[in-house]
């Protein structure tokens, strides 16, 4: 029989129902019609279709081998989760069994092995998992990390079809119970497990359904984004099947290889919804070829959802001219803002608008943290302005607060730390309450870690607290690329910071800064390659080296180092460099030496 | 089926224009430490690898890989997988 991709639309006689409690009474109402997940090849061709109605009978199927494996209810299933069926079943199937699944990372790197077990070691350590799948591909590395006591048993999807079933009818999780653990937020030395109720992430889908995305008759989302994120998990895996429409999925690899299969696949299914961070749509832009617009049809695609990272307007109307011709509507872009600890969503954008941007006087903001508008133009554009996109409205039941560094709660327009209390906000981090308390308050606010101001409720955000970096739409915490410079002999603690500033390709470039008494030319280079190299090792980013003399890296005025210090000081001696480039242009007659 | 040196050039074919530097390519370079190959560009010279061969390399493959040695060695295994 050919292989067909489950429709977009259910037979008429079903109704779309969007409230439930559990996600078994969601995919056990889904099952009912003949919507699901597709995955397709890189070439692609369709390679595997599971349509709810089977992966139901096949979750149960499995949740009853895997409730026959004595372990407690509540047990943690670590998930290396790849972008395949098997995961999607695992993960349901510890659903139906009332244990909790836990998606582990799925990417390697050049070179990443040692890297990648010491990551799934410290990860199943930290969540205690007794029972852990991988597919072939990855089993050689999950066995090699999970040589502790406590996983009892490892095995690929196959190895877990050749188990006995209990006879014993399922237990499913319940409303109070956890729904999973995640792993995006957190250093990768010290990762932290969000802990999401199934109360918490059923809240979430249902305003994301109903408020955010707005989903309908006849909507279909494409997907390229990894289960292990929350965006991919929650937004993109779990979202659709609650709301009984169909998913098609691209492999995140095959993607990041050819991005214009993202566009394909949304032609070929006229699908209506997709997401992705704001990198995606830059680097599909940068692939596109001159006579690709007219193969696609894009007309369908009404939500392209922007989220994960700081958004640049600028990358996206790239995006959008480029794609005019294929029938994409700039209009589509929905921006949104969320975080793994509040299970995926807090703010969307207004549907069927051009992103709204603000733009205020740069110094007003960052001397006295008001946003001030301004009109752009004024001064004949020579004002200094920062811009910066809404990204809209709290979703039902949250309550947003924006604090200064005392606590006080500020008025619109007034920046400050991002605090955030609703329904899907996760009960804390896994076997860490220091960490937990932390960002958790008793009566349930959260800090986001992010500076934001508010226009009316709308929320803009303007930067991060939190020092964290994001590259290419993965959180790098700058500790973790100090840590690693400092473990070589010629650095001591202290000695060095890391932080980020805006690459040429929109995206942020890390740069950690080394004070050290290197000042030989060659050892300075070679000392400046050895970190960089360790850097992409353990982290999977490129990291530029600079190194400065002993001390001299910028403190604050209690005399710790300054992150915010070093970038500053990284931003002037870059400007003063170009400066002196372009002096030497105009010296050289325009034939100017680039480096 | 093609030797060493075949793939070796053209493998330095395919890196050449990805590397964006004049220094010279040999079986030891490795990508990333000497020619600076970010995430994105690692996946660019994948797919070129990919389509210029007609082979699929599995995501494992990756963390084996370090030197332009290693990526031929990895290259004639999964060619004579393909034969």
């Amino acid at each position: 029989m050919l292989m067909k991709a489950t429709p977009t639309l259910n037979q008429s006689v079903f109704r779309r129902k969007i409230f439930f409690t559990t996600l078994t009474e969601a995919l056990d109402y889904a099952s009912q019609g003949q919507t699901g997940y597709n995955f397709y090849s890189r070439t692609g061709e369709l390679s595997a279709a599971l349509p709810y109605a089977t992966l139901r009978d096949e979750a149960r199927s499995l949740a009853k081998k895997l409730a026959n494996m004595g372990v407690a209810r509540g047990s943690r299933v670590a998930l290396v989760a790849d972008m395949n069926p098997d995961f999607v079943r695992f993960f349901f199937a510890c659903q139906y069994a009332g244990l909790t699944p836990v998606p582990l990372p799925a990417q390697l790197q050049f070179g990443g092995r040692k890297a990648y077990v010491a990551q799934l070691k410290r990860l199943l350590s930290d969540c205690q998992a007794e029972l852990a799948m991988a597919p072939d591909a990855f089993l050689p590395f999950l066995t090699e990390a999970a040589d502790g006591p406590n996983v009892r048993f490892l095995g690929t999807p196959q190895d877990y079809d050749f188990l006995d079933e209990t006879g014993a009818s399922l237990s499913p999780v319940k409303p109070t119970e956890l729904a999973y653990l995640q792993y995006t937020s957190g250093s990768t030395r010290f990762p932290r497990g969000v802990m999401i109720s199934q109360k918490a992430v059923l809240s979430n889908l249902l305003a994301i359904i109903r408020e955010g995305v707005k989903v309908r008759e006849g909507d279909r989302a494409v997907s390229w984004l990894p289960f292990f994120h929350d965006m991919g998990l929650v937004g993109l895996l779990l979202c659709p099947m609650a709301s009984q429409i169909s998913v098609d999925f691209l492999h995140t690899r095959d993607f990041a290889m050819r991005p214009r299969l993202w566009l394909k696949l949304m032609s070929e299914n006229r699908a209506t919804i997709s997401f992705s961070p704001p990198f995606g749509y830059e680097l599909t832009a940068r692939r596109l070829r001159d006579d690709d617009v007219h193969k696609y049809d894009l007309r369908s695609w009404r939500v392209a959802g922007v989220g994960a990272e700081m958004i640049r307007p600028e990358f996206l109307s790239h995006f959008a001219e480029r794609l005019g011709p294929s029938g994409f509507d700039h209009r589509a872009f929905l921006p949104c803002y969320g975080m793994a600890e509040c299970s995926l969503a807090v703010c969307f954008g207004l549907q069927g608008q051009s992103l709204q941007t603000d733009h205020v006087d740069a110094d007003l903001l960052s001397e006295h943290q008001i946003a001030e508008p301004v009109d752009p133009r004024a001064g004949n554009g020579n004002g200094r302005y920062n811009t910066f996109v809404n990204c809209g409205v709290p979703l039902s039941g949250y309550e947003v607060e924006i604090r200064n560094s005392a606590g006080k709660v500020l008025p619109e327009r007034h920046c400050g730390t991002l605090y955030l209390r609703g329904p899907s906000v996760m009960s804390g981090y896994w076997g860490n309450p220091k960490g937990t308390r932390e960002v958790l308050s008793e009566d349930g606010w959260l800090n986001t870690g992010d500076l934001a101001y508010q226009i009316g409720s709308s929320v803009v955000i303007t930067g991060r607290e939190k020092d964290m970096l994001i590259i290419h739409g993965r959180n790098i915490w700058p500790q973790d690329i100090e840590c690693l410079a400092e473990l070589q002999p010629e650095v001591g603690t202290r000695d060095a910071l890391a932080f980020s500033v805006p690459g040429p390709d929109g995206g942020e470039q890390a740069i950690v800064m080394v004070q050290c008494g290197v000042s030989d030319e060659q050892k300075s280079a070679e000392f400046e390659e050895r970190i960089h190299r360790l850097i992409y090792d353990e982290l999977g980013i490129l990291c530029k080296v600079v190194l400065v003399p002993l001390d001299s890296l910028p403190q604050t005025t209690s005399g710790k180092p300054s992150r915010s210090g070093a970038r500053k000081e990284y931003i002037r001696r870059t400007m003063q460099d170009q400066s002196a480039n372009q002096k030497k242009e105009v010296d050289t007659g325009g034939v100017a030496a680039r480096d | 089926m093609l030797s060493d040196r075949e793939l070796f050039e053209q493998i330095v074919d395919i890196l050449g224009p990805l590397a964006n530097v004049g220094s010279k390519i040999t079986a030891d370079t490795d990508l990333v430490a000497d020619l600076s190959l970010d995430s994105l560009k690692i996946m660019e010279f994948l797919l070129e690898i990919e389509d210029r061969f007609d082979i699929s390399v599995p995501i494992n493959v990756l963390s084996d890989i370090r030197t332009v040695r290693d990526v031929i060695f990895q290259l004639q295994r999964l060619l004579a997988e393909a034969d």
